[in-house]
């Protein structure tokens, strides 16, 4: 592109060298320094008292990890909301099949255990979840099928079954209900829920469904299809819930962590003590108690209830409202959005931000039951953060082609 | 989207855009608010409702509050003596979950390895737990694999040479917050039963948990003195419960505990203590006795005891050897588990904790008589000069009470008739004056109220009904009351009023403590003497302190007196007939004496009480031995000798009378070498006698040796022309014989005495009763033997009925 003479540029170039959204950024940015700096803060026992393990007794170990990821991310961020967001409809194609071969990949001796499940590569010097591109990936790859769809509330579509064969027939019944026209979909998610399931990774899981269906409601597929969806889903929950007692005893955890608290109830009892101790304005930030090695993974998936202890419930409600903000800010450019496509990736990134940061608020607090999903911008996790902050480039090269109020 | 040729399909895009926009919208509420309020709902609900609750819990598990012991009181005597003392010592803890969490999982890569870890730290500290204490091997196992537990015992009292063994195990091995140590104290008794009653002893009872708090005595009375206030030392931790360095801390100061004197004094404790056991084994004394030593001036208890009795180091074990004996001969007959035992067991403990002096009521019986007297006199109802005829009995009512002489004392001043101990006396006096002032004196003796002694467990006295006894139907009891019979008061109530009758008629509060001294050693409390009223004026008081010299210098107290001292006392042989239907029952009496000396300015005032010398059979009024059993034969001259003991000890100077031959002690002069009459003249300057043994005129040889310190008056030898002899002589049996007759032998043998108890050389009625040094005993010339000598008239002083 920069070989050409600013005068030449196609329409479309000039759009995508239009401003970013500000408000948007600001927030990411925000969201990305408080994220470091408490990462700084709840780290820095567990780091300090490690003394043989991984971080050798420095207390900055997971920080500077965690700095220095996030300053890749940004970079990435700006790259990436350079890139005319168009190109990433024939991009979505590559990194959802890149996804699946990286998730497969886990199983061979390139994958790497953590946490006890098989669910991480490493490539070089990086160790990541292939699951995080995934769940990019099926967004990419539903927003850009299906912002060519057509209209569902036309005329009748025009496609001729053969109506002389059961076949036929049975399509055109199955047309018209607009079965035939989930099927890639259906296809697409069942490969990489299927290869999730491998790892057995049920919170990702979850993400990539609640991610794909935000998308496929916003393009407008018949709410029966999520009415289906949802019952089945909530059916086979139901079944899971009552029938294991590998369920049983997690939701007896979740109603009552007391209740075993030398296995599963600790992690959730620790993080209800440090939430509940912080009070109305928190113990101080750097204050905490609990990250003193009472609460596991209080740098990771319950680094929230550190942020409660010592911000309390004003720093918290402050943080949900940053979260709120950047999701509200994120919709209402995916409303403004240039064209289908683009809102319907928006749709999909802040849908699954969203859901991200209200599963694991809500598994923190004791709202949902007990389940691992990291905070976006918090939870100490490099790769995470990069991609992370990679989706956000994409909702600012999104939304470098919104027309500016005066133009229209 | 922008294409004008085809509105249709911009129609078909309106549509499809606004079902875009509304989903989104839609979306948009929902994921950018509606999540957030359950989310927020919850903080609110953890943060601001249950706040104080899960704060309470961060604060339990955060934070390390090691108790500080404050150090309990030390018990001193009155002369500074440790009675009782703590040391730090250790309970041993171990944490079996904190063992389990030890050991990570995760840092494992099969189960098995994990599990062998786990196994092998385990393993390593029940090693060395059953390696350095001896503890069982199983026991330990199932100790450490209980998980449910972060708190197991596994050792109290842990002395500092096995605690120092801990520390470096656990540090060695990193595992100091699995097998700790928690600071405690002991308490140690360095006199183990020495005024055991008194202090009392530590253990553990309902409400005080795992802690042992003073549970009788000095130790209960005044716990809260001695035990201080617990400190606290709060320190954070981290999750493994380790101390924080740079952690938030807090100091509550332990206040330490008070240090207590006491007015005991365990010189003078151990001497009642050893009357007690003596009188108990020389009269062959069924079921106990008891005593008490007071100062008469101040109330302030110098010694107080009961039979049985136990050692506070280990308060449970049965010290008493009868006890202990018949309880090995039942436990091996009906076993240790059977209920016969453990009721055994629990009587005898029940027993040997029991302070009868002051929880026990009795009936005081002749010893009284004093304190009826000095009613008497002080309301102007007698005379020191009234005469009263006793002809052997009075009638009371319709029933005539015999006197214990049941042929009468004839015609007796008031001292002769107190000296007498004559019931029928007492009975005139006590219906000359009335049960309405009677009953008065009592009150204002003190004897319907708790003396206020610091101590706990005062009994209660029994007495009748004041209806009753002020009634038409009353006049027995005046007169039995008269001579201490039918009521019942506590020993403590006995000797505080019989104290009041001594010392000019104050009665006092009497006191075991007489300072208490905080941490730091600054008296915080020193007892002042109370007086809780004045009964009677001080010339009563002194009238009756000259009666009751005069009872102890010639009549039936007489086996109390000790010669260069001034005694006066009353003996008392109190009925016990509420015993009467008692398996066993033979004529139950308590013989006692109640003593005190010097008589004109008293120092010291001893109560000994023992229930029940064995009659040699059934109504017979002597022991086996042959002693009469009554007050003034069994309990006067052990009153007697434990009065002259104490006295010694306190530094009060015997003063002898001129018919108390036996002078003070005097050092004989060095007269070898010297001519005979240089040498008989210097020696009886000093008071001497002599004797010469051989011929000639110089002093060859003398004994005792110059510089030995003998009797005074008694007979020294002089050797002239030959040198003294060297070889040893063999002691005689000087039981039964006169003082002169003793006094004679002794000196014939080259050998000297000193007498003690009734040294009266012209009564024919006393005679050596004990010695000191065994007949048999070969021992040096010059050796000085000391003789105790006792009347051997019968002296009854028995309440009749």
């Amino acid at each position: 592109m920069a070989r050409k003479a600013k005068r030449d540029l196609t329409i479309e170039q000039k759009l995508a060298r239009g401003p970013i959204d500000l408000p948007f950024l600001a927030l990411v940015m925000l969201l990305t320094a408080i994220g470091l700096i408490m990462v700084l803060s709840a780290s820095f026992a567990s780091a300090m008292y490690d003394l043989e393990n991984l971080t050798k007794g420095d207390p900055y170990y997971y920080f500077k990890r965690q700095a220095g990821f996030a300053a890749a991310g940004v970079v990435a961020m700006f790259v990436i909301s350079k890139i005319d967001y168009q190109q990433f409809r024939w991009m979505s194609i590559f990194v959802l099949a890149a996804s699946v071969v990286l998730m497969l990949l886990v199983f061979t001796p390139l994958g790497r255990t953590g946490g006890g499940a098989r669910r991480w590569i490493r490539l070089g010097p990086v160790r990541f979840q292939p699951s995080e591109i995934a769940k990019i990936g099926v967004i990419l790859f539903f927003a850009a099928r299906l912002s060519k769809r057509k209209p569902q509330l036309g005329p009748p579509p025009k496609k001729k079954w053969n109506r002389r064969t059961l076949l036929g027939r049975t399509c055109e019944k199955l047309d018209s209900i607009g079965f035939l026209e989930l099927i890639p979909y259906g296809i697409a998610l069942g490969v990489v829920l299927g290869v999730i399931a491998l790892q057995e990774h049920m919170s990702a899981m979850i993400l990539v469904i609640v991610g794909a269906a935000s998308v496929l409601f916003a393009a407008g597929i018949r709410l029966g299809w999520f009415a289906a969806g949802g019952t089945l889903i909530g059916a086979g929950l139901w079944f899971i819930i009552t029938q294991t007692d590998y369920m049983k005893l997690r939701i007896q955890i979740w109603q009552d962590p007391s209740s075993d608290l030398r296995r599963g109830g600790y992690q959730p009892w620790q993080g209800r003590i440090a939430i509940g101790s912080g009070g109305l304005l928190g113990t101080g930030l750097g204050n905490s108690r609990q990250k003193y090695l009472f609460l596991p993974e209080e740098h990771n998936d319950y680094i929230f209830a550190i942020v409660c202890e010592e911000l309390g419930m004003v720093g918290a409600c402050m943080i949900i409202a940053l979260f709120a903000l950047l999701i509200i800010r994120g919709f209402w450019l995916a409303i403004h959005a240039h064209d289908r496509f683009g809102t319907l990736l928006l749709v999909g990134i802040m849908s699954l931000m969203a859901f991200q940061v209200f599963f694991n608020i809500g598994v923190v607090t004791g709202v949902l039951p007990p389940t691992g999903i990291s905070l976006p911008f918090f939870s100490y996790g490099g790769t995470a953060l990069m991609i992370q902050l990679a989706e956000m480039g994409m909702v600012l090269s999104v939304s470098r082609q919104i027309a500016a109020p005066k133009a229209e | 989207m922008q294409d004008p040729k085809r509105t249709p399909r911009k129609g078909d895009h309106g549509r499809s855009n606004r079902s875009l926009f509304r989903r989104t919208i839609f979306l948009m509420v929902v994921l950018g608010i509606g999540i957030f309020l359950p989310l927020i709902a919850q903080l609110y609900k953890l943060q601001i409702v249950e706040h104080t609750q899960w704060q309470e819990r961060a604060a339990n598990q955060q934070t390390k509050d090691v108790p500080v012991s404050a150090g309990r009181g030390t018990i001193y005597d009155r002369e500074g003596r440790t009675m009782a003392l703590s040391a730090t010592v250790y309970k041993l803890i171990l944490s079996p979950v904190g063992v389990l969490r030890s050991i990570e999982e995760d840092d494992y890569d099969t189960e098995a390895e994990y599990k062998q870890a786990l196994y092998d730290r385990r393993k390593l500290i029940v090693d060395w737990l059953v390696d350095t204490f001896g503890y069982d091997e199983d026991d330990m196992w199932d100790q450490i694999e209980y998980t449910a537990s972060a708190y197991q015992v596994l050792a109290r009292e842990l002395e500092e040479e096995d605690a120092e063994k801990v520390r470096s195990f656990t540090s060695k091995n990193g595992i100091s917050g699995l097998l700790y140590l928690s600071p405690d104290s002991k308490r140690y008794y360095p006199y183990s039963s020495v005024g055991s009653h008194v202090l009392g002893y530590m253990a553990q009872n309902k409400t005080s948990g795992d802690n042992k708090i003073g549970v009788q005595g000095v130790e209960a009375m005044y716990e809260d003195a001695l035990s201080g206030s617990l400190g606290r030392v709060v320190t954070s931790k981290n999750g493994l419960g380790v101390e924080m360095i740079s952690g938030y801390e807090m100091y509550f100061d332990a206040e330490e505990g008070c240090d207590i004197t006491l007015t005991l004094d365990e010189r003078i404790q151990a001497m009642l203590e050893q009357t007690l056991a003596e009188g108990i084994s020389t009269y062959d004394v069924q079921k106990g006795a008891f005593g008490i030593a007071m100062n008469p001036k101040t109330g302030a208890i110098l010694a107080m005891a009961s039979t049985p009795d136990f050692d506070p180091n280990e308060y449970a074990k049965i010290l008493d050897s009868d006890l202990q004996q018949e309880l090995e001969s039942l436990a091996a007959e009906k076993g240790e588990d059977s209920d016969e035992y453990k009721a055994a067991l629990k009587s005898a403990r029940d027993a040997q904790w029991k302070n009868r002096a002051l929880g026990e009521a009795y009936e005081p019986g002749s010893v009284f008589k004093p304190i009826t007297v000095s009613m008497a006199l002080e309301e102007g109802i007698i005379s020191m000069n009234d005469h009263f005829q006793c002809s052997g009995g009075k009638v009371v009512g319709d029933r005539t009470i015999s006197c214990h002489k049941r042929t009468g004392h004839g015609d007796q001043v008031l001292t002769k008739a107190v000296g007498n101990s004559c019931n029928v006396a007492l009975m005139t006096i006590a219906e000359r004056m009335g049960p309405d002032i009677m009953w008065k004196y009592f009150g204002d003796f003190g004897l319907f109220d708790y003396t206020g002694i610091d101590l706990a467990g005062e009994g209660e006295d029994v007495f009748w009904p004041e209806s009753e006894f002020k009634g038409p139907y009353g006049a027995q009891s005046v007169a039995v009351g008269s001579f201490g019979q039918r009521f019942k008061v506590t020993p403590i109530q006995m000797i505080t009023a019989f104290a009041a009758v001594i010392n000019g008629g104050h009665l006092l509060e009497p006191y075991v403590v007489q300072s208490i001294a905080d941490g730091d050693g600054n008296t915080v409390y020193y007892h002042e003497t109370t007086e809780v009223r004045q009964v009677i004026s001080e010339d009563t008081s002194d009238k009756v302190r000259g009666i009751l010299e005069s009872v102890v210098a010639n009549d039936s107290g007489h086996n109390a007196s000790m010669n260069g001292y001034r005694i006066g006392g009353k003996t008392g042989t109190s009925e016990l007939l509420d015993r009467k239907n008692d398996p066993g029952y033979n004529k139950d009496v308590m013989c006692s004496f109640m003593g005190f000396a010097p008589a004109d300015d008293p120092e010291v005032l001893v109560l000994l009480v023992y229930d029940t010398p064995k009659r040699s059979g059934p109504g017979s009024s002597y022991t086996a031995s042959g002693t009469y059993i009554s007050g003034g034969n069994i309990a006067a001259p052990m009153a007697g000798q434990l009065i002259a003991n104490i006295l010694d000890y306190i530094g009060i100077e015997r003063v002898y009378s001129d018919n108390e031959l036996a002078g003070p002690d005097t050092a004989m002069p060095r007269v070898t070498g010297q001519e005979l009459t240089v040498a008989k003249s210097s020696l009886q300057s000093v008071g001497f006698q002599c004797r010469t043994v051989g011929t000639g005129s110089i002093v060859q040889g003398q004994v005792p040796a110059a510089g030995v310190s003998i009797p005074g008056g008694s007979t020294v030898v002089l050797y002239l022309g030959e040198d003294a002899p060297t070889e040893q002589v063999e002691v005689p049996s000087l039981t039964g014989l006169s003082p002169t007759e003793s006094k004679n032998k002794l000196e014939a043998l080259g050998l000297f005495m000193r007498a003690t108890g009734v040294v009266d050389y012209n009564d024919p009625s006393v005679e050596g009763a004990s010695q000191t040094i065994a007949e048999g005993t070969m021992v040096s010339l010059g050796t000085v033997v000391e003789v105790r000598f006792v009347s051997t008239i019968e002296y009854g002083d028995q309440g009749g009925a």
